[in-house]
């Protein structure tokens, strides 16, 4: 399984292609591969999704992808 | 001569009736879905429960192997309903949120998912001291039916069908599973012919046929698992067109990306959007759930680590998740390795088909042993970093904690090959595969299985941490 931190200025669901799974700021578990990442609503959030791969992580060194507040 | 030619036409009107009987005999039909959300309420992560129901989550599975199978996995059902759970007014057998099934598995499965605490009253009656076997047969023998099965839209598999849902199932149909709105979700498993994939029937499989799952008998669905090669035929579904609002799932189109980055996934999808293909797959022929996975645990294993229980995990959800693998795996007396002479058709052909399912299934079972190990070791690692770094610099950064926090998780395997006494090992090992067994077998089988259970050190260690 690889580890992925969505960073957020305040705990907020996360859309995991375009599924509500798990919450920013925390280490979330998924198995390799493409994903679309996303918030959920507000939509006061920047880049409005991130497609990443998520491979060769670890639990201490997760992905980190970052959205900002606007 | 008026007598002669009375009954000339009596016989006539009789074969008449017959080859319309012939030509009608067609097997039940699956019916579209109208609109997309149509199996909403059949599908894994819209299936109602209580708001604490996922904290202690757990899983059944029950292999394949005929009514030794059925038996067996019902001594567990019944051995659950005897262990309360500490500081709940509940027993184990109230928490089970999934029971995944293949073949003879299926059917104690899918008694138990449709009328629940009625499967202790009624189930050894209606199904496991039954010969069901002579009972098809029978029907088989029936002239009626020999006219039906001249039909091409009509088989074996038809037969036994109709003889399930009207003696076993009382005719019910996923509706029934799905208004109960009460777990444990039931997941029959079958076999896709074409691909060799496994074929789930929940509302996320029927939403790619664009069918309606609602509709369809839980007999048939139990047929298609149990549909075993040569003495079966397949069970036949339509693949329709998608209904108007029909969106391919996100997760499908990223995971068409993933050849070269994990083809586990991208396979997965594959297996998935192969029925967008209306054209070329306008139909869909499901064999015994075995074929693919004779244990029921891939689609546990899908559900870990692409579908609803990660979700589960990562929303923080589930404290303690308990998988529950119950094996009837056989092992009958072979003599052929005497004879230098190699063994015939029949042999080589049932040994083709069962080896590989064994094979599989321990694999299975292995890699799912191996996510929760590799689930714990990542818990371990975050929190004795953090300890660490508390140790050595006060006031430290804290890293980030992971969803679903410091879960416990365990595998329980129940096989004959847990079974210490070597008689009571090989009897129940040699047991064949068949839906006739005498009232003895069965009850122990039954027995068995709930001893298996209970005495299996990793359910002694769930007992003992739960909380």
């Amino acid at each position: 399984m690889e580890y992925l931190l969505v960073e957020f200025d305040e705990q907020r669901g996360v859309l995991i292609d375009d599924i509500e799974e798990g919450f920013t700021n925390e280490v979330i578990e998924l198995e390799t591969g493409t994903y679309l990442i996303s918030l959920i609503e507000p939509k006061d959030f920047a880049p409005e999704s991130r497609e990443i791969i998520l491979r060769r992580t670890t639990a201490t060194r997760p992905k980190v992808i970052r959205f900002e507040k606007v | 001569m008026k007598k002669s030619e009375t009954s000339h036409r009596i016989v006539l009107t009789i074969i008449l009736a017959l080859f319309f009987l012939s030509s009608c005999a067609h097997y039940t039909i699956n019916q579209p879905a109208k609109y997309a959300h149509q199996n909403d309420s059949y599908e894994f992560s819209n299936f109602s429960q209580s708001t604490d129901a996922d904290e202690t989550f757990v899983i059944l599975t029950f292999s394949g192997g005929g009514t030794r199978a059925a038996a067996f996995s019902y001594g567990v059902l019944e051995r659950l309903r005897t262990i309360p759970l500490p500081g709940k007014d509940k027993t184990l057998l109230d928490e089970v949120d999934v029971i995944s099934t293949v073949s003879g598995g299926s059917f104690t499965g899918a008694y138990y998912a449709l009328f629940g605490d009625r499967i202790f009253e009624d189930y050894k009656e209606k199904f496991l001291y039954r010969n069901i076997e002579k009972e098809l047969t029978f029907r088989l023998l029936n002239p009626v039916n020999w006219f039906r099965l001249a039909s091409p839209y009509y088989s074996r598999i038809d037969l036994a069908s109709e003889l399930y849902d009207k003696t076993v199932f009382d005719s019910l149909t996923f509706q029934a599973l799905a208004d109960k709105a009460k777990r444990p979700f039931l997941i029959i498993n079958a076999t896709n012919l074409y691909q060799g994939a496994l074929f789930e029937f929940t509302g996320e499989q029927f939403n790619y046929i664009g069918s309606d799952i609602l509709s369809y008998p839980v007999a048939r669905a139990v047929a298609a698992s149990s549909a075993f090669p040569f003495l079966l035929a397949p069970v036949s579904l339509v693949n329709y067109p998608f209904p108007p609002d029909y969106e391919i799932p996100e997760a499908d189109k990223m995971a068409m990306k993933d050849y070269w980055i994990n083809k586990e996934r991208y396979f997965s999808a594959i297996n998935n959007l192969i029925f967008s293909d209306k054209a070329n797959h306008p139909y869909i022929h499901l064999m015994d759930g075995g074929l693919a996975d004779n244990i029921g645990l891939r689609a546990i294993h899908d559900l870990y680590v692409r579908g609803g229980i990660r979700k589960k995990i990562n929303d923080g959800k589930i404290k303690y998740l308990l998988v529950i693998v119950v094996n009837a795996k056989n092992e009958p007396p072979q003599k052929f390795d005497l004879k230098e002479s190699p063994p015939g058709l029949a042999t080589v052909g049932l040994k083709t088909c069962t080896i590989s399912m064994d094979n599989y299934s321990f694999e299975t079972i292995e890699s799912i042993k191996q996510l929760f190990e590799e689930r714990i070791k990542a818990q371990q690692y975050i929190e004795s970093c953090q300890e660490q770094l508390d140790k050595h610099c006060p006031d430290s950064y804290k890293l980030p904690s992971m969803s679903g926090g410091q879960m416990k998780l365990y595998v329980v395997d129940i096989s004959f090959d847990n079974i210490s006494d070597k008689d009571e090992r090989e009897f129940l090992k040699n047991l064949p595969t068949t839906f006739n067994l005498e009232k003895e077998e069965v009850n122990r089988l039954i027995e068995a299985g709930g001893r298996l259970l209970v005495e299996h050190p990793e359910f002694k260690a769930f007992i003992e941490e739960y909380q």
